[in-house]
């Protein structure tokens, strides 16, 4: 019985020492990947960057998706109907460049359009972060566009008639009437966009811009240690996107309010 | 086109599908000031389209009509001016779910009548005590009734101070003990001298409120006159066989 119990406590102290042993090496990994040489730096500045190029790319998206969204739904609901020559004309050219440019868009790969951009069509520009806010934010401007167009087409027509017969016309009724609740009808669909958005911004690193990821990579490339730098960087993402959608929860209420 | 007509329609016709479905097929109409005018039919006899048309929400394919003398089929027209002299009431109400009351009244005149925002909201809730609603003036429309919305929709209209007051099926979409009180509203402003055009089946109110009664059937003007007319000695057949059905 002795014997057992004293084999069982050296068994037991020799876990210990294994596990103290393992949390050790976790703490001195840490301390490599993030304290020495103030390497938590790099961590801090990627996020930093990830959310700038996120913003900014975001409301380049949205600002070019509503646009894009407005001459589509247009066309569609006004052309036939339309009598200025003038207008039409350039209604008719506004949609065939906004169904290019979704074509395009969305049939190519992101990475591919980041590089294109950043190695063809702003070659001479040495502003990495431009580069990919422009990359992001026309990318998403596309996908952006077909929510918003989604949202106006699934606001009833009679409150666009109801506000084109007290005399707004078609861009006040737009702004005032049917943009606000479309917006509302598709913000979880817009969260999801940025939410993939954020994530997206981790292939910034290819055109040289320290993002969250390509720090995290900086990192391992000096301590030549993979586990503490990927496991925080995507940490970090998550708790990124878990507050993002916390936030677009908050709003959603907040917008629901006139709502029975 | 004499100036005492507020409203002149002349061969107006629509069509859909390339001509396949002819809603309108000439329409002539010439309406005075203050005038109250019903129009009843069959459904799908163009009576919605008409009434639509008048304020260009239907694009018509032929015709002309002159509002105030001004031909607003007209592409040189500016049809966001011309629709401002044009209240419309719809079978659905069409309230802004996104606004108050209010909102749903001011809108209109702060943005396009540049009105100053107290004065354009003393004005509006000036009107719904004239509708009995000035206590829901902060509400939002789906905290209403369908009575009280409609209520609402007229006097979001009159805060335009229309020229003119269009009303498609005003009655359609709501319950039976909800109609009297929209037809309430109804009869107050013509007795005010409003020029209105209604599209209904309260023949009841046709009969107590119009000044002329129009039946259309296929697109066209069947028969018109005043409602003791048309409703006790009908001359076509047609509008025999419609009154007796709905009567």
């Amino acid at each position: 019985m002795a014997e057992w119990f004293a084999g069982y406590c050296s068994w037991l102290c020799d876990c210990y020492a294994s596990f103290n042993g393992w949390l050790y090496g976790l703490q001195k990994e840490f301390t490599t990947a993030f304290i020495v040489d103030d390497r938590w730096k790099y961590i801090l500045k990627g996020v930093q960057n990830t959310l700038i190029l996120t913003f900014y790319a975001l409301i380049l998206g949205v600002v070019l998706g509503v646009i894009v969204a407005a001459i589509r739904t247009s066309y569609d609901k006004q052309y036939r109907e339309m009598k200025n020559p003038i207008a039409k004309f350039f209604l008719w050219i506004g949609n065939a460049i906004s169904k290019i440019y979704l074509t395009v868009i969305r049939g190519t790969p992101v990475m591919v359009q980041i590089l294109i951009i950043f190695f063809i069509i702003m070659a001479s520009s040495r502003d990495k972060m431009l580069c990919a806010v422009i990359a992001f934010g026309i990318n998403s401007g596309a996908y952006v566009a077909e929510i918003v167009r989604a949202g106006i087409m699934s606001i009833d027509a009679g409150q666009n008639e109801a506000g084109r017969s007290l005399g707004l016309n078609y861009m006040q009724t737009m702004w005032f009437i049917i943009l606000p609740q479309a917006f509302k009808n598709i913000l979880p669909s817009l969260a999801n966009e940025f939410i993939v958005l954020l994530k997206e911004t981790s292939i910034a690193g290819y055109v040289g811009v320290t993002d969250l990821t390509r720090a995290g990579n900086q990192i391992r490339s000096v301590t030549y240690q993979d586990f503490m730098p990927l496991l925080a960087v995507a940490l970090i993402y998550l708790v990124l996107v878990m507050f993002f959608t916390w936030l677009v929860g908050l709003l959603e209420r907040r917008l629901r309010k006139n709502e029975r | 086109m004499s100036a005492n007509y507020i409203i002149s329609v002349r061969g107006l016709k629509k069509h859909y599908n390339r001509g396949k479905i002819k809603a309108l097929n000439g329409v002539d109409l010439d309406v005075k000031k203050g005038e109250v005018i019903v129009i009843i039919g069959p459904s799908g006899c163009g009576k919605s389209t008409l009434l639509r048309s008048l304020n260009l929400l239907e694009q018509p394919t032929e015709g002309q009509i002159f509002l105030e003398n001004v031909d607003i089929t007209d592409r040189n027209t500016n049809i966001n001016l011309h629709r401002r002299k044009v209240g419309m009431v719809f079978q659905h109400f069409n309230l802004f779910p996104n606004m108050t009351i209010l909102k749903n009244m001011t809108l209109a005149p702060i943005q396009l009548k540049k009105v100053k925002k107290a004065e354009a909201e003393k004005k509006a809730l000036e009107l719904l005590r004239v509708v009995g609603l000035e206590d829901r003036a902060n509400a939002y429309p789906s905290q209403l009734s369908g009575g009280q919305k409609q209520r609402v929709a007229i006097v979001r209209a009159l805060c335009m101070e229309p020229d003119v007051m269009l009303f498609d099926e005003p009655t359609s979409a709501l319950d039976p003990e909800m109609v009297g009180e929209v037809l309430d509203v109804m009869k107050k402003l013509a007795r005010e001298g409003m020029t209105m055009l209604v599209v209904t089946h309260e023949m009841g109110f046709a009969r107590e409120v119009a000044d002329r009664v129009i039946f259309m059937d296929e697109g066209t003007i069947l028969e018109e006159g005043t409602p003791a007319d048309i409703f006790s000695q009908p001359q076509h057949e047609r509008t025999k066989a419609f009154l007796n059905k709905v009567l």
